[in-house]
């Protein structure tokens, strides 16, 4: 195996709530590959989110250590930072409230390429642009539309390129594709896959479906209550969860396969 | 968790409490103009017996739901079709028919107590004796601890905890029919089977008739008793939910093959290309084809025919009666 792309040793996020301080998350440590998809599933309230703001350093409040490429994202100098948040990006669940709804998908994404000095005049903006939108699966034809005209899957594709043309080779996506359609599910999480493998991204992956990771995901970890409960291979673990709450969760699944064997 | 067990289709000997026929509704944009929201619904509601409604958002479940209870946007009407209600069931909204929905939101108003919200809805012949009424009523939803639950504000208990509060609210007229939207959906996957569960079990003991709305085959495939697929507003196939092992219709097909599994093959999934239309863009012929591989001229401006042989259902041009066991 290669070295780690990212290792988070013992990470710790609390919140003030009225004169105490909660963890939300207690203590986590894991690694992830370059070029490997690494999945954190666990129910609501288990740390997840906030797990994945400590990550890229959207979380004050972190203690322990978030290595990136051999760098602790958490001492980072101002300097370090920006480049790190160019290299590593957030994927969230509804695109649309972080595209800026008066703006063309064409001229968001030429504002974003600008602001970081990736293309120096307009007709190389518009160029990137569309090499962006081919490479996220649309129609160069959609530069010119305002976000609310995109479906939801449009919108999560606009916003990976969004990622994407920035130089992103690390991206944490919060329940992407939780509000997508299955049929549409498959396709953005197919479009994942495909960054993955072809232009190297690291991906991690937080959500609820295990079934979802179990298709996306090389390694798991499972979130309860602040703390990793189990961590493996995603496929070893839901084939075989060991920890009593693990089996919990894929026992609670509803199943269509084993759930149609069992009726006559 | 399996539901009950049942001889299903059109054998099925429960009682039908409600039939719906041809059920169609109509959004009026503006004077004049009429379009199809839903159309030629078939479905019979039996006692005892779930109907799973599925499909992807937009496809038109709960406007389907809403229109038997009345429940309708103010710009949609329900205008084809009819609902024949058993002899000896009080039709009125509340009584012969409640619902559940997803969001407890919509139900539980979160200025009063649980409590004093039951009480609001009881009818008439519970209210002398309301306290021992609401009582039983959370006794039957799993709680334990009533009293306190009754003196609770819907913020004060867990997403888990105001679907239960939401289902006895639904129970108090005694329905025969109870419409649960997309009931499970917002809630963590542990407390999905928990509700589920607790479905089950009212079901049977009330002799409910259920119509289960959800986009979640797996779901379906462990709650309901048949199955009923809709896309751009019409049931593309329906039968007993078994069909689910070897669907005929395209689109559902493509449902499955898109699903993420458990067990099995755990590589790429086969997404179906494009969306689900909007409203105001549903194509003509059949709602599928510009998504669908099998797509031929005649579907482009044909709506394709129903087909039907021995409870199973399918709305077609290349996938038709005969093509299934
Ligand atoms: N109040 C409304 N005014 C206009 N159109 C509406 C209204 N409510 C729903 N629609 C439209 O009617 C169609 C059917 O909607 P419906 O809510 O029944 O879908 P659904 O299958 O329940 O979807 P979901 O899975 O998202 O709940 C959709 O195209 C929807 O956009
Ligand atoms: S009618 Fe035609 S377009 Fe529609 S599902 Fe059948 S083959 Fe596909
Ligand atoms: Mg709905």
């Amino acid at each position: 195996m290669s070295t780690p792309l990212l290792t988070v040793d013992n990470l710790r996020v609390t919140y003030r709530v009225g004169r105490r301080r909660v963890a939300a998350v207690k203590g986590v440590s894991f690694s992830v590959a370059r070029g490997q998809c690494l999945g954190i599933v666990g129910e609501s309230g288990s740390g997840k989110s906030s797990l994945a703001r400590a990550i890229l350093a959207l979380e004050p409040a972190a203690t322990g250590q978030v290595i990136f490429a051999g760098e602790d994202v958490l001492k980072m100098s101002r300097a370090a930072r920006q480049v790190f948040r160019r290299r590593a990006q957030m994927v969230f669940q509804d695109p649309l409230g972080s595209l800026n709804p008066r703006l063309k998908i064409g001229a968001a994404l030429a504002e974003v390429l600008r602001v970081h000095g990736l293309a120096r005049n307009r007709r190389e903006a518009a160029a990137q642009t569309a090499a962006w939108l081919a490479t996220v699966g649309l129609d160069a034809e959609y530069a010119t539309r305002f976000p609310h005209e995109l479906s939801g899957g449009q919108r999560q594709r606009v916003n990976l390129a969004r990622a994407l043309c920035v130089g992103a080779e690390f991206l944490v996506a919060d329940e992407p594709v939780s509000a997508l359609d299955v049929s549409v599910q498959a396709q953005i999480l197919n479009l994942l896959k495909t960054l993955q493998t072809e232009r190297g991204i690291t991906w991690v992956l937080i959500g609820h479906d295990l079934a979802v990771m179990r298709h996306m995901a090389d390694e798991l970890v499972v979130m309860q209550a602040g703390e990793v409960v189990e961590h493996g291979r995603a496929v070893d673990i839901l084939a075989s969860p060991q920890h009593p709450y693990t089996r919990e969760l894929v026992a609670a699944v509803p199943d269509v396969d084993r759930a149609l064997q069992c009726r006559a | 968790m399996t539901a009950t067990d049942s001889s299903t289709g059109v054998k099925d000997a429960a009682e039908i409490v409600l039939a719906v026929s041809g059920l169609g509704v109509g959004y009026y944009p503006r004077v004049g103009e009429r379009w199809d929201v839903v159309a030629e619904v078939n479905l019979n509601l039996r006692a005892g017996r779930t109907v799973a409604l599925v499909g992807e958002s937009g496809c038109g479940k709960s406007i389907t739901a809403a229109a038997l209870g009345g429940l309708l946007p103010r710009n949609m009407q329900r205008d084809r079709g009819e609902l024949r209600w058993a002899a000896g069931v009080d039709a009125r909204p509340g009584r012969g028919l409640a619902y559940v929905f997803q969001d407890p939101g919509e139900c539980l108003n979160p200025v009063f107590t649980i409590g004093n919200q039951i009480r609001e809805v009881l009818p008439p012949e519970d209210v002398p004796d309301a306290s021992a009424r609401l009582t039983s009523l959370l006794r039957t939803v799993g709680f334990t601890e009533s009293e306190r639950v009754l003196a609770s504000y819907p913020h004060q208990l867990s997403g888990g905890m105001q679907q239960r509060a939401m289902l006895a609210m639904a129970l108090a007229g005694r329905p025969r029919v109870l419409v649960a939207d997309e009931p499970t959906t917002a809630l963590d996957v542990t407390v999905q089977a928990k509700i589920l569960q607790l479905l089950g079990q009212l079901q049977r003991q009330e002799n409910l008739a259920i119509l289960l709305i959800t986009h979640n085959l797996g779901v379906v495939a462990e709650m309901a008793d048949e199955v009923h697929v809709m896309y751009a507003g019409r049931i593309v196939e329906s039968g007993p939910v078994a069909l689910l092992r070897n669907p005929q219709h395209p689109y559902v097909q493509g449902l499955l093959r898109a699903l993420p599994r458990l067990h099995g093959e755990a590589g790429r999934l086969v997404g179906i290309p494009g969306t689900v239309p909007p409203l105001g863009r549903r194509p003509a012929g059949c709602g599928f084809h510009p998504r669908c591989a099998l797509g031929r001229e005649i579907c482009r401006t044909q709506e394709p025919p129903w087909r039907e042989n021995q409870g199973h259902g399918v709305a077609c041009w290349t996938r038709g009666a005969g093509s299934w066991a």
